[in-house]
């Protein structure tokens, strides 16, 4: 269950995800493209509304329709995301022609236009390779084509930039940058990196441990927090952590899954905790400054900031 | 004709490390190895095999004869010399008992092992294939339970035990095949074959459904499969592009193996069945210390069974580049 994950987006408009790992950035995404993985995993409460349909509780015959022609998503570990027995080409034209009817030729086209799209060169003999052949970088670059390939309406990358060097890093973040503003997608982007989200994002929300702590505009954020557990990202500047690992300026363990405490589900690392936080339960999200913020002692922070 | 002998030779290396010539050398030096063992065979055994066939009362004259007839005479490398020379001429020796060419003998006796083989294989496909899958993708209802404690029932079975019951099952009680014995010609040996095959499959199904059973398992948690869930991908595309076809490759290379186990289940097949092929052959030639005849029949088989490794290996090279690089 991902509590009080409010997340809206018109649009154009781009939202970030931070947390630290096991926080549940991957669940929420997967909510809302409606697989949740293994287990029996459900969304026990909420709504999962797009464009204006409520989807949450949608079968499955709906969900494929929104699926790739109205959401595109690129999972996480996306390196891994390519079917090593087939070509480039097969995968995306399989992409492609999800569509509807298409001739082979047509299909074959759109995936030359697609691989170009997303700046590989030698487009040819890319759609002519495997997995095993291509580099970190190109792998993503067919993954967002994939993801872009009927052209949705929304587009949710789920750390697309990890595991990957620097350089490159840079260079997707670029891409899907652009590719947003040329194909007028509204964008996800789920981060462990607060200063990526503060680059490409308009709207930011923090999670921690499966709870949405903190959301609003970016720029508010960075500039008053309203959350002990943003703050402490911000100071910590963890830029780039390697995924799995923990933030290591904040003290304390990352709750996980079954060990969240009662009560405010951060008080154990909290330097503002005090009985009202172990008491009572997780805190809903309330407007606090610019943003919404799941501190009960939002406002000693902002008195913190004078 | 002006090529540089520099274009020729990177040519030429780049060919020699092609996987599929790769495979094949190691064929062939496996096959050198088998035509060794056959080789030692007669000559391991303790004693003068000479001496053994003819027994006390042979004359020096015979007992010469008989060694030349078995090509033991002279030194050991000189024996091998021969035996080498006379294989590639395809001259096998003579059969002991019968005196006819070995080459011969084997001749009429393998079309009925292969036979068997082929339409044996042809059967484990047609039942591990969806055994495997359906098991893999219904393991957590009853029917993935019954299959685990079915399989492990059927492959602790002894193959002469399974292979009566089913004589009793489908030749004593409903008349759907003889009880035993052979009559060549497709596809009316067909007949007479079913049921040796379906016996054999009582330990290969079991074996490979479950191998494949858990290579789709395995294959269901890597990322592309949800990365292609989450594309929208469905139907027979997603079952058998994503599922399937990146968790053939162990499955095909224990067919393989299998395929080249027939052989030797062949010779207990063979005999349950009265069916007249290789493994009997082979088995009698035991008996009698035909020697020759055994060295033929070991080497020969040995040959199909490395063919049978070579062809799976290709077909996997085929179906799963992974299996290329390796
Ligand atoms: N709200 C929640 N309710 C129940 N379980 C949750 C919740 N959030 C997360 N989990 C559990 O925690 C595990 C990790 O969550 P998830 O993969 O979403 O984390 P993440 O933030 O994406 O981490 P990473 O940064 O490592 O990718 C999930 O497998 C899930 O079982
Ligand atoms: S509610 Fe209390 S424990 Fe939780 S973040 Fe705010 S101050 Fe810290
Ligand atoms: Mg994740």
């Amino acid at each position: 269950m991902i509590d009080a994950a409010n997340l809206s987006l018109d649009r154009r408009q781009a939202v970030g995800i931070v947390g630290e790992s096991g926080s549940g950035k991957t669940m929420l995404c997967r909510a809302l493209i409606g697989t949740l993985p293994r287990h029996g995993a459900k969304i026990v409460s909420g709504t999962v509304r797009f464009d204006g349909q409520d989807l949450a509780g949608a079968p499955e015959r709906v969900w494929r329709g929104i699926r790739g022609r109205e959401i595109g998503y690129i999972p996480q570990s996306s390196l891994a995301g390519l079917n090593p027995v087939l070509t480039v080409e097969t995968q995306l034209v399989e992409s492609i022609a999800a569509v509807g009817s298409m001739s082979r030729q047509q299909a074959r086209e759109e995936a030359v236009a697609l691989i170009e799209r997303v700046q590989i060169p030698r487009a040819e003999q890319v759609l002519k390779a495997r997995s095993h052949e291509l580099s970190g970088g190109m792998r993503q670059r067919v993954m967002i084509a994939a993801a872009i390939a009927q052209g949705p309406k929304l587009l949710i990358a789920d750390e697309p930039t990890t595991a990957l060097d620097v350089t490159i890093q840079r260079e997707i973040l670029n891409l899907i940058t652009q590719l947003r503003q040329e194909l007028n997608m509204a964008l996800i982007l789920v981060s462990h990196d607060l200063a990526v989200i503060e680059e490409v994002c308009d709207e930011v929300m923090v999670m921690y441990a499966g709870a949405s702590v903190e959301a609003g505009p970016v720029a508010a954020l960075s500039k008053a927090p309203r959350h002990p557990y943003t703050r402490a990202l911000r100071v910590s500047r963890v830029d780039r952590a390697a995924p799995g690992r923990d933030l290591e300026a904040i003290p304390g363990d990352a709750a996980s899954v079954g060990s969240w405490p009662a009560g405010c589900r951060f008080w154990p690392r909290c330097g503002l905790a005090d009985e009202a936080c172990r008491r009572d339960s997780q805190p809903a999200l309330m407007p606090a400054g610019e943003q919404l913020s799941a501190c009960i002692h939002a406002e000693r922070m902002a008195e913190m900031e004078q | 004709m002006t090529s540089s002998p520099g274009g020729i030779g990177a040519r030429t290396l780049r060919l020699l490390r092609h996987p599929v010539l790769r495979r094949l050398a190691q064929a062939f030096f496996v096959a050198f190895l088998l035509m060794v063992f056959a080789f030692l065979l007669i000559r391991l055994i303790p004693g003068d095999p000479a001496m053994i066939l003819l027994g006390d009362e042979a004359t020096e004259e015979d007992v010469i004869a008989y060694r030349k007839l078995l090509g033991i005479d002279g030194s050991i490398p000189s024996q091998f010399g021969r035996y080498v020379a006379n294989l590639v001429r395809g001259d096998f020796g003579v059969s002991i008992r019968s005196r006819e060419p070995v080459l011969s003998i084997v001749g009429k006796r393998l079309p009925v092992s292969l036979w068997l083989t082929v339409t044996t294989i042809v059967m484990t496909i047609g039942l591990a294939l969806p055994l495997g899958v359906a098991a893999a993708l219904y393991r957590r209802t009853w029917f993935g339970h019954a299959f685990q404690i079915g399989a492990s029932v059927m492959v602790a079975t002894p193959v002469f035990f399974s292979g009566l019951l089913l004589i009793l099952l489908f030749a004593v009680q409903v008349n759907l095949a003889p009880i035993a014995g052979y009559h060549a010609g497709f596809p009316a040996n067909l007949y007479y074959l079913w049921l040796p095959a379906l016996t054999i499959n009582f330990v290969l199904v079991p074996v490979l459904s479950r191998i494949l059973q858990s290579s789709i398992v395995e294959t269901s948690s890597e990322e592309f499969v949800e990365a292609a869930i989450i594309r929208g991908t469905q139907g027979w595309r997603f079952y058998w592009r994503y599922l399937l076809r990146p968790s053939l490759a162990p499955t095909i290379a224990a067919l393989g193996y299998f395929a080249a186990t027939v052989v030797s289940y062949a010779v207990i097949i063979e005999i349950i069945f009265n069916l007249p092929g290789l493994g009997m052959t082979l088995v009698d030639a035991v008996r009698n210390r035909d020697y020759p005849l055994v060295q033929g029949i070991v080497f020969l088989s040995g040959l199909l069974v490395v063919g049978l490794t070579f062809m799976a290996d290709l077909v996997n090279g085929w179906l799963d580049p992974r299996a290329k690089i390796r």
